[in-house]
């Protein structure tokens, strides 16, 4: 996104009240699946929209990275809230959400392997022809890695961004995840990215289980997760990041302190 | 032997995630399994927030019942899930009164037969399940009986 925006939030419909309370909000994601592309908008979407509150929409079962074509009724709907929402950019996953005519019910991770890339961005080019705004691609946050991976992760994102045109969706909960899980360091993989690319940035919350750590967005985001968006910052500041939350809403006092220390990790004015 | 395409092995694994296969070779099982759990703990919370009389009814016992019935069944969507696991307790008399309630309103407004999506009906129909009995006039559904 070529406009700075500061600090957002994943519009929800069980927080749509706090969302359009927030007096310094300049933009907001909304979960492209739950929009209708014809019919009347949910109210509290509308009035962000009428405040000029830019609205993006985020496919969340699109498969871009399944090894068959992305299906055309799913790109027509997300080109069609596109337009409604007049986004300058929609968004997608590096992933696969089904396979074999059984939907996961989740996004699953990719081997890295060129076969892989050759997938994902057939499909981002298929995506490309019908939705006329720019896609920002967002790596996830994956408990398990294929046996085989060719590429480092960097490398497969770079491959992925290079071929496709598309931008970085950067979600830093997940870098942060997947580094723990992995025993790496979450920087080195900041130090590696093509940062000038990211359109814009998720922070959202996680909890540990059994040693892993999960990417719930039902929990606080933890201190380190915001430490990782001051090293970024520090690197090269992105035009815009958002706190993710789907669900345990926390009273309004505890989402406005998560917004804020967004904000304050972030060098951008508080939008409480 | 060739090597599977990318696609044979995408399939594998999302039936070893959803439909209780094998976890496919070369995968760390730990970590498999942890993902598997996971997924059923968040079609868990889904499923609730569509049935969340079906949910409040079994209490903390919910997440546990849920993921028993789902571990070898690929999601249909929230509803669908739900709707499958309300009828099939509902026909063991395993449906507690308010997730009765719940159920029958649900049967009574929309055609659902189990195999294709649930369609609003547009002629009057009761809706029974357990003992509770609603009715849909016109789009609208009164309670005529709680079991």
């Amino acid at each position: 996104m070529a406009e700075t925006y500061g600090v957002g939030i994943g519009w929800r419909p069980e927080i749509a009240g706090f969302v359009e309370g927030l007096p310094g909000l300049r933009f907001a994601e909304v979960v492209a699946e739950s929009v209708h592309a014809h019919g009347e908008l949910p109210t509290g979407l509308q009035v962000l929209l009428d405040r000029g509150v830019t609205v993006i929409p985020h496919g969340v079962r699109l498969s871009l990275g399944g090894a068959e074509p992305v299906e055309e009724a799913r790109v027509e709907h997300l080109a069609a809230v596109a337009e409604r929402l007049n986004a300058p950019l929609v968004s997608e996953h590096i992933a696969f959400v089904r396979a074999g005519g059984i939907e996961a019910g989740h996004l699953l991770p990719l081997p890295r392997t060129r076969e892989a890339v050759d997938a994902v961005v057939a499909n981002v080019r298929r995506v490309q022809a019908a939705v006329p705004v720019p896609i920002a691609l967002e790596p996830i946050a994956a408990l398990f890695d294929w046996p085989d991976d060719e590429l480092t992760e960097a490398q497969f994102l770079t491959e992925i961004l290079d071929r496709s045109g598309a931008q970085l969706l950067l979600d830093v909960a997940n870098v942060y995840a997947n580094a723990r899980n992995r025993g790496t360091d979450p920087a080195d993989l900041l130090d590696h990215l093509p940062l000038d690319r990211v359109a814009y940035v998720h922070v959202a919350g996680g909890a540990e289980h059994q040693g892993l750590y999960h990417d719930t967005h039902t929990d606080a985001v933890p201190q380190p997760v915001l430490d990782l968006v001051t090293a970024l910052c520090e690197r090269h500041r992105p035009p815009a990041l958002m706190l993710e939350r789907d669900g345990d809403y926390p009273p309004a006092a505890a989402l406005a302190g998560e917004l804020d220390a967004i904000a304050r990790a972030s060098g951008y004015p508080a939008v409480t | 032997m060739s090597t599977p395409s990318l696609g044979d092995r995408q399939a594998a694994l999302v039936e070893a995630l959803t439909a209780g296969r094998p976890v496919p070779e070369g995968f760390d099982a730990f970590r498999f399994e942890a993902a598997r759990v996971a997924l059923l703990r968040k079609r868990a919370g889904e499923v609730a927030r569509h049935w969340p009389m079906l949910a409040t009814s079994l209490g903390d016992r919910w997440k546990h019942e849920f993921a028993t019935w789902a571990a070898a069944r690929p999601t249909r969507g929230s509803l669908r899930d739900g709707w499958d696991l309300a009828r099939e307790r509902s026909r063991h008399g395993a449906l507690a009164p308010v997730a009765a309630v719940e159920l029958a309103e649900r049967e009574a407004a929309w055609r659902y037969d189990g195999t294709s999506g649930p369609r609003s009906r547009r002629t009057p129909t009761l809706g029974t399940a357990s003992g509770a009995v609603a009715v849909q006039v016109a789009g609208r559904v009164w309670l005529l009986r709680r079991p």
